[in-house]
């Protein structure tokens, strides 16, 4: 069902493209989505010391590799802007699509991580730490999922030189996804 | 409906922002390995403070060096960075507002017995995790191991029976009829354990009652219905 | 009248959606991407929805009123049913009558109109929200079907009621209630997002920030405030899930957690919440009040101001729900201080009205009946929430029906009396035809009437003590005495009443809607911009090659040098 844009997503009152501002409030709500999750670990964290026997039993190592993956995932993704900002479409598609197998390695390194700690006993209902530690990770990983399926979209579209603008778009989402992970490394992984 | 590309760099791209990406990206992997070999020396020097700033002061600096150049919110209209602080300044008056109930396990007048036992038992545990809590996902286990009766008696009856079992918790004095003493040898000369625990399980109205003693099973399991049961009688006078 | 269709856009020129393709009615109704259908969606799910809630509402004040009674249509109600009921009146009513009616439907057909553009900024977007906000309804509907029956823990949902299946007896029904509520989040989440980067973006040429209508101004802000508050309620509802589904131990305190946490999660966004469906109820009155009395808004900048800083001062404010919850008391006298000092920008608001009022030239048209309605109401209720927000007096009144009175007397203008005052002030603009003024002035006093004998009443009940919740007062002797049972049965008999004026607005409503007066493009002689196109407006709302330019601001009415009594902003002088 073709329906062609309508005039009033070309405006700008403000100076800033649309589809820029969308994502940028989207961020905001997210914000306070992860804000909350967070906010609500730390304060029982704080609370429960005891936690700490817990906590000793993530494994640093994996999330130190799934922090670095992240970082160069979000490195590739801005030079997928760079290259759609000079109207390179197939070059901006190759750097999404690194940064999709940025994501798929975390994924991947991240099941093998869970797996690893179930079989171990450390399930979500074993202790609250771990509750909060799947549901925080399992929340971010969701956004890692979608934010890849979407810039598969983005970079089919960007290799055939169409809605190039898009590129920067998803990129800004997926650095976002890189920094909360910047702060879910240390709260998760370093705080024991 | 052609897509103009290029077009949209005049708005928004204060000029041109000539940022260089890998340089960055070099700057994030340093700190990144700063931050994971801080909180090494923190835990064997013992020093927690080497472990905090590396750690989350490295966070936020990362975060920042993300959000700035890659993000590009160094050249983004003032209201966009007015906004997201909002959202983050907010998120930490949530946490102001929220700490001081989360944090504390007690009041002026009263203890959070269970946190601050959970907390004893974790403290004193072993490097094997919680055993009592490892709780297999049965989405109904109302208690946790280690069933306590007169606790139970406290928290789920105690309302209307009150502590003692006279009959005058604060609830029951609002009930007609008044549930009874059961220190009262008159209340044991029509009712034996049996009795006792078929009311706790199926209520009041299941012997006759009333309808107001409600059922318990859902509550409790078979032998913890016999303990309660056992509590009851307890009160009986010898 | 233009007939080329331009390139870049597939709008027809007059009449209605002569599209390129021919969408048939699947693709034009059910599929639609246009602002205006998608906000008869939602207008007519969040009424439909209302019917449910108001029938709830009957079903429960016939128990209360008649104890053990069986309720004609329903039976007889058991506790639970009644705590089923109870929970889901307060959920719909809130959940899926005031935030779709107020802010989806009003808000999706009014912002693109009202500035001056031709649909929201993503459509498609546009059409995903409604389509995830349907199936939420969906499911909340079901869950009050589905085994063990609905879900009973107040709308509140506090654990560890909520999160165990032992305490609610509601294992199916809790968890699909849950998940209903989540996705209409989402929804509103997509809507909202939608609406302010319209807004935000999408203006007409020369249409500056203060020259924006202010209901527009005031969904927005609406959706600002919802999308910063929910978030921490979504995270905290995912822990409810979890909760109630894997058994963790979030809110549980043996295993670590607190369930006062849920507490602060859900009111730090239950109380910006209220003014979520407040403020766009106040833009609806504030519009429609400078309508009818052909003047300027008293202070249009100080309603805007002052909505904004309720906005923010609605976040310093929520544990006034949680006084005698067990909060730190140091605390509670915080947010004693800022719940009162939250009452002076929407007294500022109400005294712009009244002054806006002053002077001016009068119609008492149906609208006008319902804006000027909702300000007396609402005041009662805003006064009366300054008892509620002092933490000593609280301490009597939580939970006693002085707060259910008070609640409803704001959210009932809110909700009810605000929508009829949208509805029939922009009924015109979105059938094309006028509604019978003498049926809504019928409608309108048969509504007000029995709606303040059914509350007062409550408010004296709640003074006497009588607790929220409770199916059976026969069990409680000092809440049992015939005084008590009358109030009561007067508010029950005041209900049916209101229930059956609502007969003249649905008559009204759809024989206006066959055979009413056609209304032209401008029946009220109103200002803003959607006043400017036909009535209904054709998809695309104005001509490609006309789209409205901006000269002045939307409130020039009675201005001295003119003929004219008012001043559309469309036009160039």
């Amino acid at each position: 069902m073709a329906h062609a844009k309508p005039l009033a997503t070309t405006r700008s009152a403000t100076g800033i493209p649309t589809g820029r501002l969308a994502v940028w409030w989207v961020l905001a709500s997210e914000v306070v989505i992860f804000g909350g999750l967070l906010g609500s670990y730390v304060m029982h964290r704080i609370g429960h010391p005891e936690w700490a026997a817990a906590a000793a039993h993530t494994q640093t190592w994996v999330g130190a590799l799934n922090t670095f993956v992240l970082l160069t995932s979000s490195f590739t993704a801005v030079l997928g802007h760079q290259a759609a900002e000079r109207g390179d479409g197939k070059a901006a598609a190759k750097f999404l699509g690194f940064t999709i197998l940025g994501a798929l390695t975390f994924l991947v390194v991240k099941g093998f991580e869970w797996a690893n700690e179930i079989t171990h006993g450390y399930t979500i209902t074993a202790n609250t730490f771990w509750s909060f530690y799947y549901t925080a990770a399992g929340l971010h990983a969701l956004h890692v999922i979608a934010g890849a399926i979407i810039m598969g979209f983005v970079a089919v579209d960007a290799f055939r030189g169409r809605e190039l603008h898009r590129v920067e778009l998803i990129g800004i989402y997926w650095h976002f996804v890189d920094v909360v992970w910047i702060f879910l490394f240390p709260l998760l992984y370093i705080a024991k | 409906m052609s897509e103009n590309n290029t077009e949209h760099h005049g708005d928004g791209h204060e000029g041109g922002h000539h940022v260089n990406y890998f340089a960055i990206y070099v700057a994030l992997v340093v700190l990144f390995l700063i931050s994971v070999a801080g909180p090494e020396v923190g835990e064997r020097t013992g020093l927690r403070w080497i472990t905090l700033i590396t750690a989350f002061g490295i966070a936020v600096v990362k975060a920042n060096l993300v959000i700035n150049n890659f993000m590009h919110l160094r050249w983004e209209k003032r209201l966009m960075k007015w906004m997201l602080a909002t959202s983050v300044i907010l998120m930490l008056l949530m946490v102001a507002g929220i700490s001081p109930d989360v944090l504390n396990h007690e009041g002026r007048n009263w203890e959070n017995v269970a946190a601050m036992e959970a907390t004893a038992r974790g403290l004193g545990e072993d490097d094997h995790g919680e055993g009592e809590e490892v709780v297999v996902a049965d989405a109904g286990e109302a208690e946790p191991a280690g069933f306590n009766a007169a606790a139970s008696f406290g928290t789920i009856c105690a309302t209307c029976h009150g502590t003692g079992g006279r009959g005058d918790g604060p609830a029951g004095a609002a009930l007609d009829p008044a549930p009874a003493d059961f220190t009262e040898a008159v209340f044991w000369e029509d009712r034996d354990r049996e009795r006792i625990l078929t009311v706790i399980r199926d209520g009041g109205a299941a012997v006759g009652g009333s309808p107001l003693m409600a059922p318990w099973a859902a509550l409790y399991t078979a032998e913890q219905l016999e303990e309660m049961a056992d509590y009851v009688m307890s009160f009986r006078p010898e | 009248m233009a007939d080329t269709v331009i390139d870049v856009h597939e709008h027809g020129a007059a009449g209605h959606d002569d599209h390129h393709h021919d969408q048939g009615w699947v693709g034009k109704y059910l599929l639609s991407t246009d602002h205006k259908i998608i906000a008869m969606q939602y207008l007519f799910t969040g009424m439909f929805m209302g019917i449910i809630g108001g029938f709830m509402a009957y079903v429960f004040r016939m128990q209360l009123a008649f104890p053990g009674i069986s309720v004609p249509g329903f039976g007889q109600v058991s506790p639970g049913e009644y705590n089923a009921l109870v929970t889901n009146h307060g959920t719909i009513m809130i959940f899926w009558v005031a935030m779709p009616v107020l802010i989806a439907a009003f808000g999706n057909f009014l912002i693109p109109l009202m500035i001056g553009a031709d649909d929201m900024v993503f459509p498609r977007i546009n059409r995903l929200s409604y389509q995830i906000f349907f199936v939420s309804a969906v499911v909340l509907l079901i869950s009050l079907v589905v085994e063990g029956g609905g879900f009973g823990g107040a709308w509140t949902a506090y654990p560890p009621l909520s999160s165990m299946s032992e305490y609610n007896q509601t294992q199916l029904g809790a968890t699909l209630w849950l998940l209903a509520v989540a996705l209409e989040f989402v929804a509103f989440l997509l809507g909202g997002i939608n609406f302010i980067t319209t807004l935000m973006n999408a203006r007409a040429p020369g249409m500056k920030a203060y020259d924006i209508p202010l209901v527009c101004w005031m969904i927005v802000i609406a959706s600002i405030l919802f999308m910063l508050s929910v978030g921490p309620l979504i995270a905290g509802a995912v822990m409810l899930l979890f909760d109630q589904v894997l058994g963790t131990g979030f809110y549980d305190p043996a295993r670590g957690g607190d369930p006062i946490l849920w507490q602060h999660l859900f009111w730090f966004f239950g109380h910006p919440e209220v003014y979520v469906v407040l403020l766009p109820a106040i833009g609806i009155t504030v519009d429609v009040i400078a309508t009818f009395a052909r003047k300027k808004i008293f202070g249009y900048k100080m309603v805007l101001y002052t909505a904004v800083a309720t906005g923010v001062l609605s976040f310093f404010v929520w544990a006034h729900h949680q006084f005698i919850a067990g909060i730190d008391p140091r605390m509670a006298n915080v947010f004693t201080i800022t719940t009162l000092l939250i009452s002076v920008p929407i007294a500022e608001m109400c005294f712009v009205i009244i002054a806006t009022l002053y002077g001016g030239s009068i119609t008492l048209t149906t609208p006008m009946l319902w804006a000027l309605a909702f300000m007396a109401e609402f005041l009662i209720g805003g006064v009366t929430g300054i008892f509620l927000g002092a933490s000593g007096a609280d301490i009597y009144f939580h939970d006693t029906y002085f707060v259910l009175a008070h609640f409803h007397y704001t959210f009932f203008p809110i909700a009810i009396i605000g929508t009829f005052c949208a509805f029939t002030y922009w009924f015109p603009k979105m059938f094309g035809r006028m509604m019978n003024d003498t049926l809504g002035k019928i409608h309108f006093w048969g509504t007000i009437i029995p709606f303040n004998v059914i509350f007062i009443p409550l408010f004296v009940l709640g003074m006497g003590g009588q607790h929220r919740r409770i199916y059976n007062y026969e069990h409680f002797p000092e809440l049992a005495g015939p005084e008590m049972y009358q109030l009561r049965q007067i508010a029950t008999i005041a209900l049916l009443v209101m229930l059956a004026f609502q007969l003249v607005f649905f008559y009204n409503m759809i024989v206006s809607w066959m055979r009413g007066e056609k209304a032209g493009r401008n029946p009220w002689k109103a200002n803003t911009l959607e006043w400017t196109t036909e009535s209904p407006p054709p998809h695309g709302n104005w001509p490609p090659d006309r789209m409205p330019v901006v000269y002045r601001g939307p409130y020039e009415y009675g201005h001295p040098d003119r003929e004219e009594d008012y001043w559309p902003q469309d036009q160039p002088s």
